[in-house]
C-alpha cells in the first residue's frame, strides 16, 4: 500500500474534484452546529472557512445512510400510482473519525445481515465511499474507543484513510478498497496529490483516558443480571429523553408514520427511540417497559448483550457522545465497568 | 460558609433523616465523571448521604423527579433551592404533589455558574421544612440586582427586525432533534400522557423535519407558557444548544404587559394565569 500526501492547501482542489460525480459530506459548523452537510462547490472551493475538521461532531454522521425521515414510497391519492423516491447517487463522507467509521459496520449488520437487505440502505452503502480522519489529538474526555475495540487512529472499515502529519501542514493518505483507489485516480488526475517525503510523518496516536474495563463475558453477565436492583440506580437520574438514541452513531431504531399531503399518502422511515413512552406499547395500551427503568436497561442489554449475541460486535463504539451530552449524568461506560463486577 | 461546609451539612441530614427514618429517599445530586457537571441522586440508605454534592455545578432541578411518585407511601425529601422551590410550588398547585408527602430542606442557593442563573430573581426557596442555612442575601433577588435582564431570551429575539425573527425560529426548528428532552426536564410538563406520545392520532407525526418539529415547539411553549417558572432547565439539557427558554419568557412578558407584575410558582396557592377563570366574566368577545 502506497501513501501520499494531502498538503491542507489543496484540500479544496481535493473536495471540488470529488464534487464533479459524488456528493460530498463532511464536518461544517462550531460547537452544536458542528454536524455533516452535504457541501455545495462554493463551500468546498473555500474549505478553510466551511470544513471544520476539529473534533467530534454533535450528531454523528449515521443520518447519511439512515436519515432522520425518508420516504419508502408514495401513493397518489387519486389515480393510487405508486412512486419511489429518486435513487441517490456515489457520495463521498469525508473527515469521518475512527469511531464513526467502525459504527457504520453496526449499521451494516442491521441493514444488511441475517437474511434481510433493506432496500433503500444498501443502495446508499453501496454508493458510499468514506474518507477518515484518524484522531491527531483525543476529541473529548468521553472518548473510549480504544477500550471498545477500536482507537483513535483505527483505519476499519475506511476506503481512505488520512493523517495528520506532525507539523499539521498535511494528511498522509492510505488507499484501502477499490472504492479508494477510485478516489486517488480522481485526485491524481486533478494533481492534489504530492509524494510525501522522510519528514512527513504522523505523531503517535493519542491515547483514550477514559479507560473501560470491557470484559469478554460482558453480554452473559449482563443477562444474568437482569433482575439486578442495580437497574434502578442505574436510571434514577435519567429524564427519558431521546439525545442518548439521537446523537448515537449506532442507534438505528425506527417507526414507520404516513404522511398525507398535496394529494399524496407517504410511508416515512423516521428515527425512534426506545427511551419514549409509546416506543414498546402495544395495541391494548399494555406496555412490557412501563418505567424508564426496563427501557434504559433494554437500552443497554440491546448494546452491550443482544446486538452481540445476534451480531458478534457490541453495538457501541467509544465516541463518547452520549456521556458527554446525557443532561442527566447516564454513562454507558458505568454500566460497562458494572458488569465487569458482576 | 463555604461550599463544603454547606455540602457536609446537606449530608449529614440527609443521613439523620434517612436513619429516623422519616423520609423514603432523598433528591439531591451526586458528581459525574466530569469536573462542572452534576446529576441528580437519590439518597436510599444513610450511607448513600456522603455521595451527595454541592457546589457552583450543582445545576440541576431536583423538583420534576418528583412526579415519578405522585402517591409515595412515606414522606419524600427533597432539597430545594429558589428554583426548585418555584417548581413545587407549580407542581403543589397544578395537584401533581401533595404538600405533605414532601419533606423540603431549603439551600438559600448563591447563583452557579449557569448562564440562566444570572437572571434568576428567586436564590431563596419559598417553601420549606427547613432552612439548611441562613440566606446571605434578603430573599429573592430585585429586579435591578439582576445580572442579567429577566427577559434577556425574549429580548434578545425582540431586538431583531421581523424577517430576521422568523428566519430565527426558522433555524431553531430546523436544528431541533425532537429528543423531547426539554419536555422532560420541565417541573411544569407533568401530564401524564403527553399529546406526543399519542400513537396515531396525528397530533403529532413522528416525521423528522421543521414543520413538524415547529408543532412539537410552538405546542410546549403554549402549554407551559404561563406556568413556566424560567428556570432554563429546557435550555440546559438542550443537546443542540437551542435558545428556546426565550418562548416562555415572552409569554411571561407579554402576560406582564396585559396584567401586571406576573411570576408563576411563588405561591402555592396561585392558579396558573390562563388556568384561572371567574363566572362572573363578561365575555363580551363572545
Amino acid at each position: 500500500m502506497t501513501q501520499k500526501l494531502l498538503l491542507k492547501s489543496a484540500l479544496p482542489a481535493a473536495l471540488t474534484a470529488l464534487l464533479a460525480d459524488h456528493a460530498v459530506f463532511a464536518p461544517t459548523g462550531e460547537a452544536e452546529r458542528h454536524a455533516f452537510t452535504c457541501l455545495s462547490s462554493a463551500e468546498a472551493s473555500e474549505t478553510a472557512d466551511a470544513v471544520n475538521l476539529d473534533g467530534l461532531t454533535t450528531i454523528s454522521p449515521k443520518e447519511i445512510l439512515f436519515p432522520r425521515s425518508e420516504t419508502l414510497y408514495g401513493i397518489g391519492l387519486e389515480n393510487g400510482e405508486i412512486s419511489t423516491p429518486e435513487p441517490t447517487g456515489p457520495t463521498v463522507i469525508f473527515g469521518v473519525r475512527p469511531c464513526d467509521v467502525r459504527s457504520i459496520a453496526n449499521l451494516d449488520c442491521s441493514f444488511l445481515e441475517k437474511g434481510f437487505v433493506d432496500t433503500a440502505y444498501v443502495q446508499r452503502r453501496e454508493n458510499l465511499t468514506i474518507i477518515a480522519l484518524a484522531c491527531k489529538e483525543l476529541q473529548s474526555p468521553a472518548c473510549f474507543c480504544d477500550s471498545m475495540g477500536g482507537g483513535p487512529a483505527s483505519a476499519e472499515g475506511a476506503d481512505i484513510m488520512l493523517t495528520e502529519t506532525a507539523d499539521g501542514k498535511a494528511f498522509l493518505v492510505s488507499f484501502l478498497t477499490a472504492k479508494g483507489e477510485a478516489i486517488e485516480k480522481l485526485w491524481e488526475t486533478a494533481s492534489v496529490l504530492t509524494e510525501p517525503n522522510s519528514a512527513d510523518t504522523a505523531p503517535p496516536p493519542p491515547v483514550c483516558t477514559l479507560k473501560v474495563d470491557k470484559p469478554q463475558d460482558l453480554p452473559a453477565k449482563l443477562m444474568a443480571a437482569f433482575d439486578d436492583p442495580a437497574w434502578e440506580r442505574l436510571s434514577e437520574s435519567c429524564l427519558g429523553c431521546g439525545t442518548c438514541s439521537y446523537i448515537c452513531p449506532t442507534c438505528y431504531c425506527f417507526d414507520i408514520d404516513t404522511e398525507i399531503s398535496g394529494g399524496k399518502a407517504e410511508q416515512l422511515r423516521c428515527w425512534d427511540c426506545c427511551m419514549f413512552s409509546d416506543y414498546s406499547r402495544m395495541a391494548g395500551g399494555h406496555d412490557p417497559r412501563p418505567t424508564k427503568k426496563e427501557r434504559l436497561r433494554n437500552r443497554f442489554l440491546h448494546k452491550l448483550a443482544y446486538f452481540d449475541e445476534r451480531h458478534g460486535r457490541t453495538l457501541c463504539v467509544g465516541c463518547g457522545r452520549c456521556i458527554a451530552k446525557c443532561p442527566s449524568g447516564v454513562d454507558i461506560a458505568h454500566v460497562i465497568e458494572w458488569g465487569g463486577t458482576l | 460558609m463555604t461550599n463544603e461546609q454547606k455540602q457536609t451539612l446537606m449530608r449529614e441530614r440527609a443521613a439523620a433523616l434517612m436513619k429516623d427514618g422519616a423520609v423514603s429517599y432523598v433528591i439531591g445530586w451526586r458528581e459525574t465523571r466530569f469536573p462542572g457537571k452534576t446529576a441528580i441522586f437519590f439518597v436510599r440508605d444513610e450511607k448513600d448521604a456522603d455521595m451527595l454534592v454541592w457546589d457552583e455545578y450543582t445545576i440541576p432541578l431536583t423538583a420534576k423527579y418528583l412526579t415519578e411518585n405522585r402517591w409515595p407511601d412515606k414522606k419524600i425529601g427533597i432539597f430545594a433551592r429558589g428554583c426548585d422551590s418555584k417548581a413545587i410550588n407549580r407542581l403543589i398547585s397544578d395537584n401533581q404533589v401533595e404538600r405533605e408527602n414532601l419533606y423540603i430542606i431549603g439551600l438559600p442557593c448563591e447563583g452557579k455558574k449557569d448562564d440562566r442563573c444570572l437572571s434568576c430573581t428567586q436564590r431563596d426557596p419559598l417553601i420549606y421544612d427547613e432552612l439548611l442555612w441562613e440566606p446571605e442575601n434578603a430573599t429573592g433577588t430585585s429586579e435591578t440586582d439582576l445580572q442579567r435582564a429577566r427577559f434577556f431570551r425574549a429580548e434578545e429575539v425582540e431586538s431583531l427586525p421581523t424577517d430576521a425573527r422568523f428566519a430565527h425560529w426558522e433555524d431553531v426548528y430546523a436544528r431541533c432533534i425532537r429528543c423531547y428532552a426539554c419536555r422532560n426536564v420541565c417541573p411544569v410538563c407533568t401530564c401524564r400522557e403527553c399529546y406526543v406520545d399519542m400513537h396515531r392520532t396525528g397530533f403529532q407525526g413522528k416525521h423528522h423535519d421543521a414543520a413538524e418539529n415547529r408543532v412539537f415547539g410552538v405546542t410546549r411553549a403554549f402549554h407551559v407558557g404561563d406556568r413556566c417558572i424560567e428556570c432554563g432547565e429546557c435550555e440546559r439539557v438542550c443537546p443542540m444548544g437551542l435558545p428556546i427558554l426565550g418562548q416562555t419568557q415572552k409569554i411571561i412578558k407579554t402576560i406582564e404587559g396585559l396584567a401586571g407584575t406576573y411570576e408563576a410558582g411563588m405561591d402555592p396557592e396561585a392558579d396558573s394565569f390562563l388556568g384561572k377563570f371567574d363566572l362572573d366574566d363578561k365575555d363580551t368577545f363572545m
